[in-house]
């Protein structure tokens, strides 16, 4: 069952703390405090005391109040190691890394907040690996919506923790993006319904103009249809592997980050494109995580091959049922 | 959030095998031509065994014939008969929604004429809205009743008629008050469609094939008993009868069988871009038919979803269309309406059949405009 006192505490957390100016301040320093200070005091970065679709709810309110810190990275290293590291903690998408006896040399690239946090989960083979950040060399890098994604050398780094997983971090990470993008798509179709209500031209709202109307509807749609996928995906990964799922909202959210950021943008006009305006909190994050942990392209191709090998007769099942079938 | 989450329980999944079992028994792949969702053929003999199950009338009342279950489970059974090819053509717009209308808003004798025999599959609906100047904007429509000894006499031309020459009975929207009066001057009466002074003209359809027709009223006699619901009530029943049209599965599945037969016939095999059509469609299929789950669920907790409805089916008739230029542009295949191959039978329907997705049951245009006036609930 969802945890809506949970999920309420929460949004009421994020909407105090991410204001407008606190997640541009992160942009210039690569961190915040007092936003990262505030969840983890009130437990939400520890994911492992949390259901998982309640986690995943807890990512869609992150997306919504594009909230500045590693959320995700937090979720995932729980869901990967089954336990709590503790502190910040990164986990590495990526990179080269190899066992050299006891210790981890080679690079991890993109590791969300690499620069601020204790440790950094990679997974090696099929362990799980806590590495202290602490004796890497850093090399500070960001993406398009100016959330640190550094580059990070470990040599003869020696492990915290080494735990086997089974657990895909790829298909991990899809959900947290998927998540955070239903959350965007949410804030972003509510920023421009409100907007075409008060922008006044030829001396009416500008959501009185049909063609207006047009695009508000088709952002309302990307943004319950990827609302409707992260939900399914959570509820079918609280009770099985849910790749299908996974893979059909990451397809979906990358998709939407299209279609939904180019109505948005088209609704508010030069004003959107100011850094003045909160639009691009969400339209540059929907840019940028459409490609992480996979983007359209890739998430289709394998749910393709997976519709291919389980054949015709299996189509419709696999519709309604998902990764219960296959 | 305009829509919930909300999953099959175990009840309505054992309904699904059950509806699953029924149509590999009853009509095995490859037995029978299939039609394209909701414009399947009609065959009286197969909605009479649907009804012997008890999946006609679904939603209806036990003491007229109906099985008192909810929008759901009725969900359940339609999605699969779409999706198989059914023939549903007989007893589709009494069960979708002409049942539903008088069950609402009928009287008791009018519930007990016709609701068990709709729950009977016997008799057959077609719908009286649409006129040659009132298409899009339903309000204007000149179809009058005038008051006459015991009943009504009816003049007037409806259009697009779709199945009135196979079926018993249409419900007409006229005017029977003042022509300044354009919503309160309308009201709803249950015509037989054999009735003296009514006649049937075919409109053939772009293929030649026979679907649509023109139904000319002259003085054709309706009797007190037949008016459906309330004099002047006219136009917010048909409101209400028309959100029973939109965005359940035959807004989404009407091309589904183009696409399960093209990975029937190994297509797929042949190149990455299948593969990448075959990924897309099935995660919109997945998230589509969740958000119209969801539509049902709403209508069983006694909300009014009009504008998710309105969203759904907006989003899914696209994609109908979608999913089909997305095949004509990975084969290389001639589409034939008398093909002995499936696959171009299919195709060839669905080229001929596909502008009508995004115009039948409100335009894509009107729904859009429906969602925007609700869309502050986001």
């Amino acid at each position: 069952m969802t945890d809506w006192l949970l999920l309420d505490s929460a949004r009421r957390l994020l909407a105090d703390t991410c204001t407008y100016e606190a997640v541009q301040a992160a942009e210039t320093t690569g961190w915040s405090d007092p936003i990262w200070g505030a969840l983890q005091r009130s437990g939400y970065t520890d994911m492992t005391s949390i259901e998982l679709e309640d986690a995943v709810g807890l990512l869609t309110l992150a997306g919504e109040h594009a909230a500045p810190v590693p959320l995700a990275e937090a979720t995932l290293a729980g869901w990967l190691l089954g336990t709590a590291p503790g502190g910040r903690v990164s986990v590495a998408p990526g990179g080269e890394l190899r066992f050299d006896g006891g210790a981890v040399t080679g690079t991890s690239r993109r590791v969300p907040w690499g620069r601020a946090v204790e440790r950094v989960v990679v997974v090696i083979d099929d362990r799980a690996v806590v590495l202290p950040a602490a004796g890497a060399t850093i090399e500070p890098q960001a993406n398009l919506a100016g959330e640190p994604r550094d580059l990070l050398r470990f040599d003869r780094a020696r492990p915290e923790d080494i735990r086997p997983t089974d657990q895909d971090v790829r298909e991990l990470g899809a959900l947290t993006r998927a998540a955070m993008m239903s959350g965007a798509l949410t804030a972003m179709a509510r920023l421009t319904i409100a907007y075409a209500g008060e922008r006044r031209q030829f001396g009416r709202p500008i959501a009185g103009f049909q063609a207006v109307q047009q695009h508000l509807v088709s952002i309302a749609q990307d943004a319950s249809l990827v609302a409707m996928a992260v939900q399914g995906a959570a509820r079918a990964a609280q009770q099985r592997r849910a790749g299908f799922e996974i893979a059909a909202a990451k397809v979906l959210a990358s998709q939407a980050a299209l279609t939904a950021t180019r109505a948005a943008h088209q609704v508010h006009g030069a004003m959107g494109m100011t850094q003045e305006y909160r639009l691009h909190h969400f339209s540059r994050r929907l840019w940028v995580w459409r490609s992480e942990y996979g983007d359209e392209q890739y998430w289709s191709r394998r749910l393709g091959e997976a519709v291919a090998e389980a054949g015709a007769d299996q189509l419709y099942p696999l519709i309604t049922g998902g990764s219960a079938v296959i | 959030m305009l829509f919930e989450a909300t999953d099959l329980t175990a009840e309505e999944l054992e309904l699904q095998t059950e509806v699953r079992a029924f149509l590999e028994a009853e009509l095995p792949r490859g037995t029978f031509h299939p039609g394209l969702g909701m414009g399947a053929p009609r065959d009286r003999e197969f909605s009479r065994k649907l009804a012997a199950r008890d999946w006609i009338g679904m939603t209806l009342p036990a003491r007229y014939g109906g099985h008192d279950r909810g929008a759901v489970d009725r969900f359940v059974v339609t999605e699969e008969l779409l999706r198989w090819g059914a023939p549903v053509g007989h007893h589709w717009v009494a069960d979708r929604q002409t049942g539903p209308v008088i069950n609402r808003f009928g009287s008791d004798e009018q519930k007990q004429r016709f609701l068990p025999a709709i729950c009977r599959g016997e008799i057959s609906f077609a719908i009286g809205m649409s006129e040659p100047e009132a298409g899009s904007d339903l309000a204007a429509v000149r179809t009058r009743a005038t008051k006459t000894g015991g009943g009504w006499l009816l003049s007037g031309t409806k259009v697009w008629t779709s199945g009135a020459h196979e079926s018993d009975w249409f419900v007409v929207l006229c005017r029977t008050g003042e022509d300044e009066d354009r919503h309160r001057g309308l009201s709803q009466l249950i015509v037989d469609l054999h009735s003296d002074g009514l006649t049937i003209s075919p409109i053939a359809f772009l293929s030649g094939a026979r679907d649509f027709n023109e139904v000319v009223l002259e003085e054709v006699f309706v009797p007190d008993g037949l008016v459906l619901g309330e004099i002047g009530q006219g136009w917010a029943q048909n409101t209400s009868e028309l959100a029973y049209e939109r965005g359940g599965p035959e807004r989404w599945l009407s091309t589904y069988l183009l696409v399960e037969q093209f990975l029937r016939d190994g297509g797929p095999a042949a190149e990455e871009r299948a593969l990448l059509f075959l990924g897309r469609a099935t995660a919109r299929w997945w998230a589509l038919r969740r958000m119209s789950l969801s539509v049902a669920r709403m209508i069983d907790a006694g909300e009014a979803p009009a504008v998710q409805s309105a969203l759904v089916k907006e989003m899914g008739t696209r994609f109908e269309q979608d999913l089909l230029y997305g095949i004509l542009e990975l084969v290389d295949c001639e589409p034939g309406l008398e093909a002995a191959d499936p696959f171009q039978r299919l195709l060839a329907e669905a080229v001929l059949s596909a502008p009508s997705f995004t115009i039948r049951g409100g335009t894509n245009e009107i729904l859009r405009s429906v969602a925007a006036k609700g869309l502050s609930a986001l």
